[in-house]
């Protein structure tokens, strides 16, 4: 196994607009992948503005001055190439793969929506997406079982003002009144070149993506007075537990217990990361022998832990189970609490990290065997971090957490704020 | 001016080559495999002759018992030491199964291929199968079933299923099963299918770089201990088309969201017009610019998104529209599937519209090569469906020369807009008037 968690080179450039370039050349296979990465998301979000840079992402894909209507995803799909975006609390990401003859047709599209949106957005589109946004809502958050979790436990997690307190998704009622002019501003407010990273990784090479780069986005003008987002870092403790108990049309009852944690970013979340997966990935997991092995209270495929990797303050760290057919949603929290709990008294044993930096070392290759997701991870660490080489250090640094890390880890994070959120069958309840 | 108005072309092609193909005759068993010089990465996949379709009609889900007892401890180790046997090499066996095969296999770095070969060759063919393990795997998955059937959309597919193969017919019911074919299966139903099935060799798929990889013993490691020919696979069916429309209404009282399966019956695999039928289903719906999404997402914000596309495996396939709509605009928006179904079958695509849909299609082979797990998926289906190891490069080319008449032939022959099935998965009350009213069909309530 190579030494280095990034085995590929990488080549960095600036434009004199400000724009990050970053090139990844690997010719294994006639494909490149387009990544760009704007440092805005739903953290930028002013009170009664919830939904908009997600919402704003959709209108990214309606035409530019250049481009009409519907033709972006035409052409890229005529190319032979995938596409999509995403918005998260701290960022947007656009990105496609194509074959690589198709580089250039790439780049121009992203030059012409970050330069050439505003003109084209029509009350109309913004109409239509709106109504988009709403359906994407019922589908993935409030149709499904357990659907809107994620929707509750930010604002236990963080209080109001702070701007990870709401969830990217939006309410429906900022959605409705959301307005053209809104939108007009937020392009010109932050998808400048100078807040963004451009980053391609594939069969091309560096010297040709940093003349094209310079080309298509070299004569955009960058801007100077970009606001930041409200600085998240510092969270009060209140030193209360917050309990939210939910019944709902689910099938069986469910509980989450989160935390705040560490940033993305910090030796810290790497400790987090080895910790979750130690608690809460796999049948070998503290969770799984514990509470669906051992004591059989807790539904199999449904346990699990993750830290949400989050860079612009104490990111989560969730640990879920859901109960088998007879246990009661009191008998099954008190067993998740138990085991994650005993993160901080029960020493974690070398098999159990040795099991954990397993899974995370075979997840980073898997994570870097295409070129998108490569690309993408090194406009998260040119973005977050400002140089892209920090990729090569992230699987080292996992592999160097200790046992001692994970005990310290859990004691600080586990006494402060806990969160506990409980779904209770509506018959039941 | 600041932009580049003039949009720039292609630059040379590179030529497409999938990776050279190995094939061996090793232990009783064979060996396909895929050279990637240079990769750190590896897959390793056991194909077994078994699907869906061998399950005995009233046994759905038996594989998908089988699947999680072979983790519940083999004949050298109990379930906890194998999962940290396992996990301990950094991978987990991944198990996976359609109508005709059944899959296991594991993701690893390619220094600890051989040992995670051996553990998952441990797990399919030397399971422990304790009748108490199997009776709790088996409670367990009707648990995980109902959960999952909680969510909208596996009772609607269900409906459509059952509706368009009839229920009477294994391949008429849930590839998974539903909650209570699981809860119904005996320990004996487990053992005598995994001894029926799981102990014949069948194929090993490798893809990984074949200069550190010893095929040879893998495949000695995935054979060991088997034997017994290959399976009678039975020939294509003949699936009879519905004359006239029906609806099926599934109640989700409630609902935000109104589900939509639309389907009828289409050919199998080995069809000669599976290109041009897969390049209809694409303008239909298989891509984001399709007409269906267009309409429906773009136009009318009816939806997030809706899906359509033909499928199969070697005996039978179906056409089917997927989406989820705003329960106050269900009949409008089944009215406009519909008749962009019939408007596609009648009049058939444009050049402009097939420009996009081959060229999507013909360049995700490239964009396909990237990843070990893609290049196994490749090769799986090379096995499944008895193809030549240059079947993707001849696949790409018939795409990049399918014309407007073969495929606008291929839309007006398979595409049965007036024997379709809608099946809606919504709240009843709320919606059935405007169904009744849309006068798409005859309404069948769900059983």
């Amino acid at each position: 196994m190579p030494d280095s968690g990034y085995p590929w080179p990488i080549e960095t450039s600036r434009l004199d607009n400000g724009l990050r370039v970053v090139v990844s050349e690997d010719r294994t296979a006639p494909a490149v992948a387009v990544n760009l990465w704007y440092d805005v998301g739903s953290r930028h979000e002013p009170a009664g503005q919830t939904g908009f840079a997600h919402l704003f992402e959709h209108l990214m894909f309606e035409g530019s001055v250049n481009v009409a209507k519907t033709e972006h995803m035409k052409l890229i799909q005529g190319s032979g190439g995938s596409l999509n975006a995403t918005t998260n609390p701290d960022r947007t990401n656009y990105f496609e793969t194509v074959p690589a003859e198709h580089l250039e047709l790439a780049l121009w599209l992203e030059a012409d929506r970050m330069g050439g949106l505003v003109p084209a957005l029509t009350q109309e589109t913004l109409d239509n997406q709106r109504d988009v946004v709403k359906n994407e809502r019922r589908q993935r958050y409030e149709n499904v079982p357990y659907g809107d979790a994620w929707l509750r436990l930010l604002p236990l997690l963080y209080p109001p003002g702070h701007p990870y307190h709401h969830a990217t998704i939006g309410s429906m009622a900022d959605l409705n009144a959301a307005d053209l002019a809104t939108f007009q501003a937020f392009h010109q407010t932050y998808y400048a070149p100078n807040n963004a990273v451009l980053t391609v990784v594939g069969d091309a090479t560096a010297s040709d993506v940093f003349a094209l780069a310079d080309k298509y986005f070299g004569a955009l003008p960058a801007r100077d007075d970009i606001p930041s987002a409200p600085d998240g870092r510092s969270v009060p403790v209140t030193g209360q537990t917050a309990v939210e108990s939910v019944s709902a049309d689910v099938p069986a009852p469910r509980v989450y217990i989160a935390h705040r944690s560490y940033p993305f970013g910090t030796p810290g979340y790497n400790v987090i990361t080895v910790l979750a997966t130690i608690l809460g990935s796999g049948r070998g997991s503290r969770l799984y022998q514990r509470l669906a092995d051992g004591e059989r209270i807790a539904q199999p495929d449904l346990v699990g832990a993750y830290g949400v990797d989050l860079a612009h303050a104490p990111a989560p760290l969730i640990a879920t189970a859901t109960a088998r057919p007879g246990v009661s949603a009191e008998r099954l929290a008190e067993g998740l609490a138990e085991v994650v709990d005993e993160l901080a008294t029960v020493p974690v044993t070398a098999a159990e990290l040795d099991r954990a930096k397993a899974l995370l070392s075979t997840g980073w290759w898997r994570q870097l065997s295409t070129v998108d997701g490569r690309a993408d991870l090194l406009g998260r660490y040119a973005t977050q971090f400002g140089d892209p080489a920090r990729i090569a250090d992230q699987l080292p640094g996992l592999l160097a957490v200790t046992a001692e890390q994970i005990a310290e880890a859990a004691a600080e994070v586990l006494a402060t704020d806990r969160v506990i959120l409980t779904y209770l069958p509506e018959e039941t309840s | 001016m600041t932009l580049i108005a003039d949009r720039p072309g292609p630059g040379a092609a590179r030529p497409y080559r999938f990776p050279p193909v190995v094939r061996r005759a090793v232990a009783g068993g064979q060996v396909v495999a895929a050279h990637l010089p240079g990769q750190n990465l590896a897959v390793a996949l056991l194909l077994l002759d078994v699907g869906a379709g061998q399950e005995p009609v009233g046994k759905e889900g038996l594989s998908g018992v089988l699947a999680k007892a072979l983790e519940e401890g083999t004949a050298q180790r109990d379930a906890a030491a194998y999962a940290l046997a396992v996990e301990g090499l950094g991978t987990a066996l991944m198990t996976g199964l359609d109508w005709d095969s059944f899959q296991a296999s594991v993701v690893i770095p390619v220094d600890r291929l051989s040992a995670a070969v051996e553990l998952l060759a441990e797990a399919v063919r030397t399971p422990k199968l304790d009748p108490a393990d199997v009776r709790r795997v088996r409670d367990d998955e009707a648990t995980a079933l109902r959960m999952d059937w909680a969510n909208p959309g596996p009772r609607a597919d269900a409906a459509l299923r059952a509706d368009l193969f009839g229920a009477e017919n294994r391949w008429g019911r849930p590839m998974h099963g539903d909650p209570d074919s699981v809860a119904g299966l005996d320990v004996e139903d487990v053992t005598v299918f995994h001894s029926e099935w799981f102990l014949r060799p069948g194929t090993l798929i490798v893809a990984g770089d074949l200069d550190r990889i010893d095929l040879d013993a893998l495949a000695a490691a995935a054979f060991a201990g088997t034997g017994g020919g290959p399976a009678q696979r039975g020939g294509p069916l003949d699936v009879p088309l519905h004359t006239g429309r029906r609806i099926i209404l599934v109640d989700r009282p409630g609902s935000v969201q109104s589900t939509l399966r639309l389907g009828h019956p289409s050919p199998h695999r080995a069809h000669p017009d599976h290109v041009p039928m897969t390049l209809a289903g694409t303008v239909l719906g298989g891509a984001f610019t399709s007409r269906l999404n267009h309409l429906l997402r773009e136009v009318h914000g009816y939806t997030y998104g809706i899906r359509g596309d033909f499928a199969s495996s070697r005996r039978f396939g179906r056409f089917a529209v997927s989406s989820g709509v705003q329960t106050a605009v269900t009949a409008p928006a089944l009215v406009e599937a519909v008749g962009e179904i019939t408007r596609t079958q009648a009049a058939g695509v444009t050049e402009d519209e097939l420009e996009v849909a081959r060229s999507w299609r013909a360049g995700q082979l490239s964009v396909e090569l990237q990843s070990p797990r893609a290049i196994a998926s490749a090769l799986t289906t090379l096995v499944v469906h008895d193809l030549p190891d240059d079947y993707h490069a001849r696949l790409r080319e018939s795409l990049l020369a399918a014309d407007v008449d073969q495929v606008s032939a291929a839309a007006a022959t398979h595409l049965h807009p007036e024997a379709l099935t809608l099946v809606i998965e919504g709240d009843a009350a709320v919606i059935r008037d405007d169904l009744t009213a849309a006068a798409l069909g005859d309404l069948i309530t769900n059983p």
